[in-house]
């Protein structure tokens, strides 16, 4: 192990990580913002007015109940985003190729990727659970899972966007992958409603999305027991199986040079 | 002492069409090194694979004697790159551009900082430090292009077109400053379409066809074995018998309808002309001007390759 840590390039990984999280933090106006903007409108919008019609799902809130889920929105969308974009972009541009002949292994390239993916997913998430509670004065139950679950999640999506930016040839590539399976898979995960709301056949469906399980694993740390329809040993094993297969599956592809070297 | 570069039995494919069958290269340290060929005949593969860009698929390359699979990270640290596209940049500055290219060499800005500002001087670019790329002109983006390949202070350079589509001025500029860099004991390998530019820079060559080496050594060299050259000579005196006279002589003459002039083939003009005069003169003719042609790189390309280099 310590011959392993030795020759790690820390400083090579360091300033490529670092080129990562400044890179989104250089344009937070449309990497930081925009999420707790459209997630403020989400809570005043749906929240408000539709907690006329559904005053309380699970003994919570309405305009609460669906923060978590908001948050799950945000870290998974902005997690995957930067780094299947910044590294499509690398490749459009010729930057990957800098890169490419440096002392860097393709490991830490593709755990600096990942690292700066997860960092915006991460402050994505924080951001928009401070807007919850600074506007409804929702609790924190239980921090140290709440922290967990934003961490896996956005390191498992943050992996997926590595996934996809290998593969990605134009931003098409890049924008199918949200439009078509992980903005569907959000929104059919229970942000807004319960599963026990759904008939049988759909219920059941439901329970085999992952992001289910995260969603309600995040509303069980923030809300407390009584709120989230999975419980919290499934959800935390869920969202520890997706950090582990697409970390192994991203970091696989890249560690053979898959379409990064030729 | 190892080879700066040493490149034994190279091949590659793409989707099973070869693009390289075969290279073998050896570059000593401190050599000023050229690789010409025409476009696709394996030039940046070559480069990509020593440099890491492109997987080594079967052969052997190695670097200061070693191997650039296994000891990736020293052999990509001893050298420098420049590609022949140029990169861009949307975020950053150049100079930052710079600290993170040095950091991924595993440099500290704190210890890049010297060479970044001399860089910056020495290539023109101080007042553009804050710009990012696209707001440099085309000379300028070379020039980032080729002080970002120094950022590790390499022993080898590795230069892919670096005259590509530049002014005369900035051409002169760089072969200067590679002439510099040669200088210090940089081994520096060059691909380039301007044989021109390998003549003047390089102390050897390889001219690389259909991924394939077809020969290998000095300019001169190769002027001199697969070049023709001529000495052409004027003369009053001439006359048929002289071919009999003439009959011991090693090079291959012509001599023109009137007999006022006679070309000779010769392969190295220069040594020959002594002899040439002297036959001549002793047997009876008078000369009155004699001219001497030589072949340049670029032939030798031509006769080897049967394209022109732009091609």
């Amino acid at each position: 192990m310590t011959t392993l840590v030795q020759h790690i390039n820390w400083v090579g990984f360091r300033t490529l990580v670092a080129r990562e999280v400044t890179r989104f933090l250089s344009v937070y106006r449309q990497t930081v913002f925009p999420g707790v903007i459209s997630s403020a409108l989400y809570i005043i919008i749906f929240g408000f007015t539709l907690q006329q019609r559904i005053s309380s799902i699970n003994d919570v809130p309405y305009t609460i109940y669906i923060i978590p889920g908001l948050i799950m929105m945000n870290v998974i969308t902005n997690a995957y985003n930067n780094t299947a974009s910044s590294l499509l972009q690398m490749k459009l541009l010729g930057q990957l190729q800098d890169m490419l002949i440096t002392p860097l292994s393709n490991l830490e390239l593709a755990f600096s990727f990942i690292i700066g993916g997860a960092t915006r997913g991460f402050i994505n998430g924080v951001m928009v659970l401070l807007l919850g509670m600074a506007i409804t004065g929702m609790p924190l139950e239980h921090p140290f899972y709440v922290l967990l679950f934003l961490l896996m999640v956005s390191w498992s999506f943050s992996s997926v966007g590595l996934i996809i930016g290998i593969m990605a040839e134009s931003w098409d590539n890049i924008a199918t992958m949200v439009n078509f399976f992980i903005t569907p898979l959000i929104f059919l995960g229970g942000v807004f409603y319960s599963i026990n709301m759904l008939p049988g056949f759909w219920r059941t469906l439901s329970m085999a999305n992952p992001i289910y399980y995260v969603i309600n694993g995040l509303r069980y740390s923030v809300l407390g027991g009584g709120a989230a329809d999975s419980s919290i040993g499934i959800s935390l094993f869920a969202a520890a199986v997706m950090t582990i297969l697409f970390t192994a599956a991203g970091t696989y592809l890249f560690h053979r040079g898959y379409r990064i070297r030729q | 002492m190892s080879a700066a570069i040493e490149v034994r039995n190279l091949t590659k494919s793409y989707d099973d069409v070869p693009a390289l069958r075969g290279i073998d290269l050896t570059i000593n340290p401190g050599e000023f090194y050229g690789l010409l060929g025409p476009n696709g005949a394996g030039k940046t593969t070559t480069i990509g694979i020593i440099t890491g860009l492109v997987k080594l698929q079967s052969g052997n390359v190695s670097v200061f004697g070693k191997d650039i699979v296994r000891d990736f990270r020293y052999t990509r640290s001893k050298i420098g790159v420049s590609p022949q596209d140029f990169t861009s940049d949307w975020f950053f500055s150049i100079e930052k551009l710079l600290y993170f290219q040095a950091g991924y060499y595993g440099i500290t800005q704190k210890e890049a900082a010297p060479t970044i500002e001399r860089l910056l001087e020495q290539f023109g670019l101080t007042a553009k430090r804050d710009s990012k790329i696209r707001q440099l002109s085309g000379g300028m983006k070379r020039r980032f292009q080729i002080a970002k390949s120094l950022v590790n202070d390499p022993d080898i350079l590795i230069l892919d077109e670096p005259t590509a589509g530049v002014d005369v001025e900035l051409r002169r500029m760089l072969w200067n400053y590679l002439r510099e860099l040669h200088s210090k004991g940089k081994t520096i390998l060059l691909t380039t379409h301007y044989i021109e530019e390998a003549e003047q820079l390089c102390e050897k060559v390889s001219i690389i066809d259909e991924g394939k080496i077809v020969i290998e050594g000095t300019p001169a060299e190769l002027i001199r074995s697969l070049g023709k050259g001529g000495v052409e000579v004027q003369v009053s005196g001439w006359e048929d018998a002289m071919e009999d006279r003439l009959s011991n002589m090693t090079f291959a003459y012509e001599p023109s309808e009137d007999g006022g002039r006679v070309i000779f083939t010769v392969d190295n003009p220069e040594k020959a002309l002594t002899g040439i005069v002297g036959a001549l003169s002793s047997n009876g003719c008078s000369i009155h001007e004699v001219k001497v042609t030589k072949s340049s790189l670029e032939d030798v390309f031509i006769e080897l390759t049967g394209k022109t280099i732009g091609e």
